[in-house]
């Protein structure tokens, strides 16, 4: 079979109609990339387990079609929910474009956000999928916390989305940097309204200076007929710290990848995941730890919980360069299969050039522990109930290892919610 | 004083002991490869015109293939126009009927080799068939072996006398075009051994092969094939040396097994090709294809292998469990020293109900050597009851060397228990002191130390072969201490 092809020319079209600002370059540098290299198809190893014809498929329809841009009456809704549930100074990126009446001053102090756009440097757009990003990019957000700051209220970039009547593309971009010896926390919440198929496309890095902490909480719940690939990209300065979250529970195709590249010694890097997939869901997250020098940690868990005929994909990779000593690298998986159609891939990859380090990983795939559940039973609770209880310990797990205290509760019930979800789903 | 970690690595530098060149006039075609050679090849080996037409198909699939380049190593590319396909001894025609017969230089280098082929025939009561270079010259306890009703004999032998077992078996477990050597093999394989074992019957000795290779820019293509019928159980073994080379050689193996209802195949190797020198230069590449198929209910099929040699391994021992309760397990040591490279691991397909599995895996890596373990473990929807477990350590030794996991798994059934661990390590400073001062030398200390980090994997080999790699890890490490 042919992988699916991107349709250059519109393509070209759509990034020659965007405004002649300061990413114009940038653009057009990026779209030369995109038509060198293409798209990874599933022969390339990282993309062994998902096929992105789906997502060249909304895009190409997305290109050869009327774009919609009437605001929705639902879409105002769905901000104004998200942005009261989650205490946060809050963002908004609505179908690739600022929305102006948030992106204003910030109260606190230490934080300024600006548009990428002012600044007119080049966008990085080597890796794939960047590319296209870069190409089709509106405008993006430069959030930066100046050096000693440490902002009490995480920062909200809420990523939103609506597809009614025709198919739907957008591109995000947000560019955080913190400055030596601060600390910051952020939210990323993406979702996603609408019966037309869509597809979002999200690009963020992440600087960490000197003795920096960042921790942050990614959250996808996207429509369930939406489908979205991202990219975060950090770098880790000397001692500094970063901690990160991810929390998928929507969307139908997702791809996450998430690199951590450990330039400077002293950097402690954790990030763990949960991701619960039912219907016809595909999740794939990618993630890699680039230790280039020790001492230095990573650790990371992701955990799974995959239903009716979806997929679970996970990938975890830890590169411990020569003379890394001192590197402590160690990645865990666990997988809930909750359905006789559902799937999970998982590969956990360790590539060391170095002896004086420690690595392990660890990862389990099967079902609900059947004595657990015939306790549960034995203490009156229902099957379904057993299951809810023992499903809801599960994610637990991580949701407690969410680095915003301020956000357990909120993340608890949206993950009871899906489950309960997902366990009707499966017929229990 | 403490020992000195990085002096470890000055300990293991003795030099290949079975390097040498028995200087017999072979029979060599000349090199580059089409579809006359494949025919040639079929020709001198006087098979039936079903064999012939079974290489050119695979030929023929070879040729629009490509070769593989997804594996963790790297090696300049190969000219497949630049080798020769076939080389046997002279002595083809005339055959040896016993040990006597045999050419004595033939038995000079098995004595080279520290294998008195005849003393360690009736001793051990092993039945070897050795394979040297490409046809098989000796081969002992057959009446024995055919008293109990077992077919082991080479594999040209068994295309003329059971031309129906080869036909139902063959290119069953590993088809032609399962990847770019499998098919090479297919087309140009020379000899190897094939074993039957039937019904009901427990193989009354092990049986071995001794692989060599032998003339210069001659590829080794071996092909094996083992069918154990129903209730049957054999355990095989396969060592080999190869002499010392500058120029590159190489071996692209296909070994199928098939276990019937209830039949149980246990397949041990201790892979000792040489290696290359010091700095990387010559030594064997060494691709190969093993598979073994559960075919039938409550079957087993075990691999053990300890790889100590080849400047290059890529090889990757599977099972398919088809058959419901069907078992595979796969045990292994691989030593990667000065610049070797080695990619291996296994595939566990599981495919019946209640089919289980077992992977351990020891990696060691020193000098400047890359050693990656891969392996897939694949639980197909309808295989209710899988369970694998897995368990694959590193062990680093030296600054310079490479250790990796690829381990792989696809899950397609809520009722499978897959579980995965792998640790990574090196021998520490304090481990080295300890034994230090118990009075051991720091050769003997790391030794003990990488034989304790194998033990797992050493008590599945049959006793014999079991001494036979420790020594051989041993030796191989040297150099890599010290």
């Amino acid at each position: 079979m042919k992988p699916a092809a991107l349709s250059f020319e519109a393509l070209r079209d759509a990034v020659e109609r965007l405004p002649d600002d300061r990413l114009a370059s940038s653009r057009r540098a990026a779209l030369a990339h995109l038509a060198e290299h293409g798209l990874p198809t599933t022969r390339n190893e990282d993309w062994k387990y998902t096929d992105l014809a789906p997502v060249i498929d909304i895009s190409n329809r997305w290109l050869q079609r009327e774009r919609e841009t009437a605001p929705s009456h639902e879409r105002e809704k769905m901000v104004e929910q998200v942005c009261r549930s989650i205490d946060a100074d809050w963002l908004v990126i609505c179908d690739g474009a600022i929305d102006n009446r948030f992106a204003t001053d910030f109260e606190q102090p230490g934080i300024s956000v600006t548009r990428l756009s002012e600044h007119g440097g080049e966008l990085q757009f080597g890796m794939p999928l960047s590319d296209l990003n870069a190409a089709l990019l509106q405008d993006g957000l430069r959030i930066h916390i100046a050096g000693g700051a440490t902002p009490s209220r995480p920062v909200g970039i809420l990523l939103i989305d609506h597809a009614a009547t025709s198919p739907g593309m957008s591109q995000a971009r947000i560019e955080i940097e913190l400055e030596a010896n601060s600390a910051a926390s952020f939210v990323e919440y993406h979702v996603s309204s609408g019966a037309a198929d869509h597809y979002a496309n999200t690009v963020t890095t992440l600087r960490l200076g000197d003795n920096s902490r960042a921790d942050c909480v990614r959250i996808q719940n996207r429509a369930g007929n939406h489908s979205q690939t991202g990219r975060l990209s950090v770098v880790s300065g000397r001692d500094s710290r970063f901690r990160h979250c991810a929390f998928d529970l929507g969307g139908k195709f997702i791809r996450n990848d998430l690199h951590v590249d450990i330039a400077r010694p002293g950097a402690q890097v954790e990030f763990n995941g949960l991701y619960l997939a039912g219907d016809q869901q595909h999740i794939d997250n990618h993630t890699r730890a680039d230790h280039r020098v020790g001492p230095a940690t990573s650790t990371q868990e992701y955990r799974g919980i995959v239903a009716g005929s979806a997929r679970g994909v996970w990938n975890g990779k830890a590169i411990v360069y020569e003379g890394a000593d001192g590197t402590d690298a160690s990645q865990t998986n666990h997988n809930l299969l909750l359905s006789d159609k559902a799937e999970v891939d998982a590969k956990p990859e360790l590539e060391i050039y170095a002896d004086d380090v420690k690595c392990s990983h660890g990862t389990t795939v099967g079902e609900l522990d059947e004595t657990a559940l015939f306790y549960l039973r034995t203490r009156g609770l229902s099957e379904h109930e057993a299951k809810q209880v023992l499903t809801r310990a599960f994610a637990q797990a991580i949701v407690s290892k969410s680095p915003i205290a301020s956000m357990h509760d909120t993340l608890a019930d949206r993950i009871a919610d899906r489950l309960a979800n997902l366990l009707q789903g499966a017929g229990a | 004083m403490a020992p000195d970690p990085d002096n470890i690595e000055s300990l293991v530098s003795r030099r290949y002991e079975h390097g040498f060149v028995t200087d017999i006039a072979a029979d060599t075609m000349p090199p580059g490869l089409d579809e006359d050679v494949v025919r040639a090849i079929s020709a001198r080996k006087n098979e039936p015109e079903f064999m012939l037409e079974w290489r050119l198909r695979a030929y023929r699939q070879w040729r629009d293939m490509q070769e593989p380049a997804w594996a963790h190593v790297h090696y300049p590319p190969i000219d497949f126009e630049a080798i020769s396909y076939f080389s046997a001894p002279m002595s083809d025609d005339d055959r040896p009927k016993s040990l006597d017969e045999v050419d004595p230089k033939l038995l000079e280098t098995y004595d080279k080799l520290g294998i008195p082929l005849h003393e360690r025939a009736r001793l051990a009561g092993v039945a070897v068939d050795a394979v040297f270079d490409s046809v098989s010259v000796a081969t002992t306890f057959k009446e024995k072996l055919s008293e109990a009703g077992i077919i082991f004999c080479p594999f040209s032998e068994a295309v003329e006398n059971h031309p129906e077992l080869v036909k139902k078996y063959l290119g069953t477990v590993v088809p032609q075009r399962d990847n770019f050597y499998a098919a090479l093999n297919s087309a140009v394989f020379s000899d190897g051994s094939f074993v039957y074992v039937p019904k009901g019957v427990r193989c009354p000795m092990e049986l071995s092969t001794y692989f060599r290779i032998n003339a210069a820019n001659t590829g080794q293509f071996e092909r094996t094939l083992i069918i154990a019928d129903e209730g049957s159980y054999v355990s095989y073994l396969e060592g080999c040396t190869a002499p010392m080379r500058d120029e590159n050689q190489l071996h692209a193996a296909v070994v199928e097994l098939v276990a019937l209802d209830n039949a149980e195949i246990k397949y041990s190797t201790v892979q000792n090709w040489y290696p290359g020198d010091e700095n990387g230069k010559g030594g064997i590449y060494n691709f190969v294809t093993k598979r073994g198929d559960c075919r039938g209910a409550n079957s087993k099929i075990s691999w053990t292998q300890v790889e100590t040699g080849s400047a290059i391994t890529w090889k990757y021992p599977s099972c398919i469990l088809r058959g419901d309760n069907s078992v595979g397990e796969f045990y292994s040591v691989a030593v990667a020293n000065n610049y070797q490279q080695a990619d291996t691991g296994t595939k566990m397909i599981h495919i019946g109900r209640n089919t289980s599995s077992t992977i351990v895996s020891k990696g060691i890596s020193a000098g400047h050597a890359q050693n990656a373990y891969r392996g897939l473990v694949r639980v197909m929807p309808q295989a209710d009851g899988a369970r694998n477990h897995t368990q694959c350590d590193s062990l680093l030794i030296g600054k310079k060397c490479g250790a990796h996991t690829f381990p792989y798994m696809e899950i397609r059934n809520p009722g499978a228990k897959v579980e995965h661990e792998a640790t990574t390590s090196k021998i520490s400073a304090n481990q080295l002191f300890y034994c230090r001062q118990r009075g051991l030398s720091e050769e003997d200390a790391v030794n003990m130390i990488v034989n304790g980090f194998c033990k797992e994997v050493f008590k599945e080999l049959p006793m014999e072969f079991a001494v036979e790699a420790q020594a051989l890890l041993n030796v191989s490490l040297e150099g890599a201490v010290g």
